[in-house]
């Protein structure tokens, strides 16, 4: 689909051929399905609103997977309370087999939540996503450098939540 | 988890940015290849590649918020704008309810319905489907903090319009369509409808939290319009 000519019906189109990579992801990210469901929705809504960010990206994916992960990491922080966490542990895997257990994936949503906004969406990207550091610098918009020093402040921010717990 | 094991939670050895890419058909024909082949010797890879492709196959649910056709945008300069905009007065006037407070003759909240792929505009206690979508259109005198609050059968209050947290800008004009629709869900029963016209942003989730309560809604220096319809 062509950047430049994105109205309505396009976005309906890219709905129906790229949707299932918004919900995979954000099942992953939220762990509920509910909440992925209105990730959805959102990311979508998103673009109705404000075409441009879209028109401007390199790529169609890409642009879904930044405004999946921004959405995502919002809605962890916004439910940092106890008893949305306790629902998470029950919640949907991956869905990718030899993927992370429900539990691994409940404690890093927890952590992340906590960790500073950029070194959180490095973290999303390079440990749920398997990106490499260049993949991660085209995501994030900055250079390979600044993604190393992202990911070791996300470990840094990892190791001390983890004392801390 | 350790933070150890985050280094393990992707497990293929291509991220899944890169098969996304691969599946949709993004990279070039060298990159195709390249992929295809590591398929074959990669079982982390092409395990992940399997399960990427059932979840494409399992369906989505409507986008709830959808574009309408463009005819429900303005419908100014054409002989139907009349006969509609004299409608929506008579709306208005008919779906006043007690407590709203509308001082001026201009400012107006006009409902489309989509359904089965035509659009219409709604009268007051108009009868839609679930799956039906809505789209709101407003006239406004002067520049405005516009938003639509809706009250659902069960009790559940919402915001049509804006997604933000406050109320949105919107330019002075006639039938001006906010540019957000929404595809009804299934639950039946009445519906209402609350549009605010505002001289500021006004903070919504007060708002929301009030009319769920049944409480007035008439902040300071807003005017209110109310609306309802029928879902079966």
């Amino acid at each position: 689909m062509s950047p430049m000519t994105l109205d309505g019906a396009a976005i309906g189109r890219l709905y129906r051929s790229h949707g299932h990579v918004v919900l995979r992801r954000a099942r992953l990210l939220l762990g509920s399905e509910a909440d992925a469901q209105e990730a959805l929705q959102e990311v979508f809504a998103s673009l109705l609103r404000a075409p441009q960010g879209l028109r401007s990206a390199g790529s169609v994916l890409g642009w879904l997977y930044q405004a999946t992960t921004h959405f995502c990491l919002n809605q962890l922080r916004n439910r940092r309370t106890g008893a949305r966490l306790l629902q998470d542990r029950v919640a949907p895997t991956s869905g990718i087999a030899g993927g992370p257990s429900p539990e691994a994936l409940s404690e890093l949503r927890s952590l992340l939540a906590r960790m500073p906004a950029d070194a959180a969406a490095a973290a999303v990207y390079h440990h749920m996503d398997g990106m490499t550091h260049a993949e991660v610098a085209e995501m994030l918009g900055c250079s390979r450098r600044q993604v190393g020093y992202l990911l070791e402040r996300a470990q840094r921010s990892l190791a001390l939540l983890e004392q801390s717990a | 988890m350790s933070t150890r094991t985050a280094d393990r939670l992707w497990p293929a050895c291509l991220s899944a940015l890169h098969l996304d890419r691969f599946l949709a058909g993004e990279l070039d024909e060298l990159g195709a290849r390249r992929i295809r082949q590591h398929l074959l010797s990669c079982p982390g890879c092409a395990a992940s590649v399997e399960a990427m492709r059932a979840a494409r196959d399992e369906p989505l649910p409507p986008l709830r918020v959808v574009p309408l056709t463009p005819r429900a945008r303005r419908f100014r300069g054409t002989a139907a704008a009349g006969v509609l905009l004299a409608a929506a007065a008579s709306v208005l006037l008919l779906a006043r309810g007690p407590g709203e407070r509308v001082k001026g003759p201009a400012f107006a909240l006009r409902m489309y319905v989509e359904h089965g792929g035509e659009v219409r505009p709604a009268m007051p206690g108009e009868v839609v489907a679930p799956g039906d979508a809505v789209r709101f259109a407003v006239t406004t005198p002067a520049k405005a903090y516009v938003a639509v609050l809706s009250l659902d059968p069960a009790g559940r209050g919402s915001v049509y319009f804006p997604l933000g947290g406050r109320a949105e800008a919107v330019e002075p004009g006639g039938e001006v369509a906010l540019p957000l629709g929404t595809r009804l869900d299934a639950t039946v029963g009445v519906e209402r409808i609350v549009g605010l016209f505002c001289s500021f942003p006004v903070e919504l989730e007060p708002l929301r939290v009030q009319l769920e309560r049944g409480g007035p809604l008439a902040p300071d220096g807003c005017q209110v319009t109310r609306w309802s319809f029928v879902k079966r």
